[in-house]
C-alpha cells in the first residue's frame, strides 16, 4: 500500500499522520490484506451469506411521539464557541 | 471483597467512611496503577433496598453520565460534560449504588492493551510490571484493588474478559442486546456489549439481574427473559456437556492447568468432550475481526469534529477546524484503524474485504452453532498465558498472532453469552477459564460458571 492511497485515505477522513505512523501502517496493511487473500480462497466463500448481526433480532420503533430530549444549553454546553443559541464556525461563503 | 463483604463493612464503618476509604485507595494507587480517569469526591446516601444499595461500584468512561467527565480516555474527548445518562448508569442509580469513578481505558475501547488512554498507562494491581491489557482497563484494576466489589465495562472483542483474567477476577459478556447499549460510546455497533466484572459469579448474576432488560432507547435491546440470574446458579450441573476445541487448545502454554479444570468439570457431573474446528477458519478470525470493527469503527466516530464538543483546533474555515481538531486529538492507533475501515468499506474493496470478512463470521457463527447443538457450553482458556510484561504489549497489527488469543472474539460474532473465571496461578499471576453458552443462555453460562469457581477456589493451585 503507497504512502499516497494511505494519506488520501486519511485526508478523506479529516485528518493527518506523521511519516512514520504511514510506514507502520503500509506494514499492518500489509499484513491484513494476506490474511484477507487466504480467506478469498476458501472453499465456496462465494455463496456464504455475509452475517452483518450476531444473530436475527426482532426490532421495534418508539412510538413517533415528541419529546424533550435535550435542552438548547445542554445542546450547546460543550460547543467551544458560540453566539447566543447558535455555534459560532468560522465563514464558510465570502463576501 | 464482594457485595455481602462490602455491605458487611458498611453496616459496621457507616458508607461514609467506606466511600471515603476506597477514594482513597484509589487515589494512592493512581501514580502506580491509573486505574481512573475520575474519581467521585462525593456521594448520595440511598434508601434504596436493592442488593448494591449504597455498594461503591466503578464505570468505565465511555459510558454517559450526565454532568460527570466522559472522555473515553481520548483527547478528543477529554474536556466532554454528558447532557443524558447511559441506560446502565441509570439504572444503577436507580438501584443506589454508588458511582466510586469513571475508569481508563484504551482510547475510545479501541485497543487491548491498556496503553492507549490519554491520561497513560493502566498497570497490573498485581505486579504493576506487568499489563491489565484491554480495553475495560481500568474497571478491571479497580475491582482487582478491592475499591469496589462491581464495575462496568464494554466487550467488542474481549475487551471485559481478558483484563478480567489477567486481573484475576470474573469477567462476563452477555448475550448481545441483553444489556442496553443505549449512553455506551459505539465502537462496533454489531459487536459491542455491556460487560460485567466482579470478584465472584453471585455478584456478576447479581448486577446483570439489575442492568438486564429491554430499552425503548436500544432497538437491538432484546426482550426480558423473565430469569433471576441469581436465583439458578445454583442449579445442578450434573449431565451438562462441555466442549473444547481441539485446534486452540493446542496452543495453550498452561496445559496441565487446564487439564485439572476439565478433571473439576468433570467431579461436578459434566462431561467434556474434544472437538474439531478447521484451524484455517479459526485463523481467519484475527482478521475478519479486524476488518469488521475498523469499518464500523470509523462510521461511528465520524461525529468527533471538534465544532459540537471535544478540543477545537485552529482552522480558518470549518473544514479546517475539523481537519485540525481530527490530527490533534486522535492518537496514531485510532487513526490507523479508521483509516483501515475506510479502506475495506470502499466501493472496489467491499466485495474482496469487507463482505468476505462478514462471511466468514457467518462461517464461524454456524460452525459454533453446530458445536451448540450437541453441547450445552465451550469451554476454553482464556489467554495463552499469564499477563504478559508492559513492554510486549504492542497496538500492532502483524504475523504474531494465535488462534487461542483471538477466540474470544468469537463470542462477539455470534453474540454469544461468554464468562472468565479465575482458575488457578502460574508465577504468582492468575489465568483464567472461559465458558461459552449458545444465545440467550446467560442463565446457563452463569450457572456452569458459578459451579466451577466454587470448585477450584476449593482445590491446590497446580
Amino acid at each position: 500500500m503507497d504512502k499516497k492511497t494511505l494519506k488520501e485515505l486519511a485526508n478523506n477522513l479529516m485528518f493527518d499522520m506523521k511519516e512514520e505512523e504511514y510506514e507502520t501502517l503500509s506494514k499492518e496493511f500489509e499484513f491484513l490484506l494476506k490474511e484477507m487473500d487466504k480467506i478469498s480462497e476458501f472453499e465456496g466463500i462465494k455463496d456464504v451469506e455475509p452475517l452483518f448481526h450476531p444473530f436475527e433480532i426482532k426490532t421495534s420503533l418508539r412510538e413517533d411521539e415528541a419529546k424533550n430530549f435535550i435542552t438548547t444549553e445542554e445542546a450547546l454546553l460543550n460547543v467551544k464557541e458560540k453566539i447566543g443559541n447558535e455555534i459560532k464556525v468560522p465563514k464558510v461563503v465570502g463576501e | 471483597m464482594n457485595i455481602e463483604e462490602f455491605r458487611k463493612k458498611i453496616d459496621e464503618n457507616g458508607i461514609k467512611e467506606v466511600f471515603n476509604e476506597s477514594v482513597k485507595i484509589s487515589k494512592e494507587r493512581q501514580k502506580d496503577v491509573n486505574a481512573f480517569v475520575t474519581i467521585m469526591d462525593s456521594f448520595e446516601k440511598s434508601s434504596s433496598l436493592s442488593k448494591i444499595s449504597n455498594i461503591p461500584y466503578a464505570l468505565k468512561d465511555n459510558f454517559s453520565t450526565k454532568g460527570i467527565l466522559t472522555t473515553a480516555s481520548s483527547n478528543m474527548l477529554k474536556d466532554y460534560i454528558p447532557v443524558y445518562d447511559s441506560t446502565v448508569y441509570k439504572k444503577l442509580k436507580e438501584s443506589g449504588a454508588i458511582l466510586l469513578g469513571k475508569t481508563t481505558l484504551d482510547e475510545l475501547a479501541m485497543g487491548g492493551t491498556g496503553t492507549t488512554g490519554h491520561t497513560g498507562i493502566v498497570r497490573n494491581p498485581i505486579d504493576t510490571t506487568r499489563s491489565i491489557s484491554g480495553s475495560s482497563s481500568g474497571s478491571a484494576a479497580a475491582v482487582r484493588m478491592g475499591v469496589c466489589p462491581f464495575a462496568i465495562g464494554s466487550d467488542t472483542g474481549d475487551s471485559v474478559r481478558k483484563p478480567a483474567s489477567y486481573a484475576g477476577i470474573v469477567g462476563f459478556k452477555p448475550t448481545y442486546g441483553r444489556i442496553s447499549r443505549f449512553g455506551l460510546f459505539a465502537f462496533a455497533s454489531s459487536l459491542d456489549t455491556v460487560g460485567i466484572m466482579a470478584t465472584s459469579v453471585k455478584d456478576v448474576a447479581i448486577v446483570t439481574d439489575i442492568l438486564k432488560g429491554k430499552d425503548e432507547n436500544d432497538m437491538t435491546s432484546l426482550d426480558n427473559d423473565d430469569e433471576i440470574y441469581e436465583n439458578l446458579i445454583e442449579k445442578d450441573v450434573k449431565g451438562l456437556k462441555l466442549a473444547y476445541i481441539e485446534e486452540i487448545c493446542d496452543e495453550d502454554n498452561n496445559k496441565e492447568i487446564f487439564n485439572k479444570i476439565i478433571t473439576s468439570c468433570e467431579t461436578l457431573g459434566m462431561t467434556v468432550e474434544k472437538v474439531n474446528m478447521d484451524k484455517k477458519l479459526l485463523e481467519a478470525v484475527f482478521a475478519a475481526y479486524r476488518t469488521i470493527s475498523c469499518a464500523e469503527t470509523t462510521s461511528n466516530n465520524a461525529n468527533l469534529s471538534g465544532i459540537l464538543f471535544g478540543p477545537r483546533a485552529k482552522g480558518s474555515t470549518p473544514d479546517e477546524i475539523i481537519f485540525n481538531s481530527r490530527t490533534e486529538g486522535f492518537s496514531e492507533l485510532i487513526k490507523r484503524r479508521f483509516i483501515m475501515g475506510s479502506y475495506v468499506l470502499r466501493r472496489e474493496n467491499q466485495e474482496k474485504l469487507y463482505l468476505n470478512a462478514c462471511k466468514i463470521r457467518r462461517l464461524i457463527v454456524d460452525k459454533t452453532n453446530e458445536i451448540f447443538n450437541k453441547y450445552d457450553a465451550i469451554i476454553l482458556p482464556t489467554t495463552k498465558d499469564i499477563a504478559p510484561k508492559l513492554e510486549q504489549e504492542k497496538e500492532i497489527i502483524n504475523d504474531k498472532f494465535s488462534v487461542l488469543e483471538n477466540h474470544l472474539d468469537i463470542a462477539n460474532f455470534g453474540g454469544y453469552p461468554s464468562i472468565t473465571i479465575p482458575s488457578f496461578e502460574k508465577d504468582g499471576m492468575p489465568l483464567g477459564v472461559s465458558i461459552m453458552c449458545n444465545i440467550k443462555k446467560d442463565a446457563l453460562t452463569l450457572n456452569i460458571a458459578h459451579k466451577l469457581f466454587e470448585k477450584l477456589r476449593g482445590e491446590e493451585n497446580v
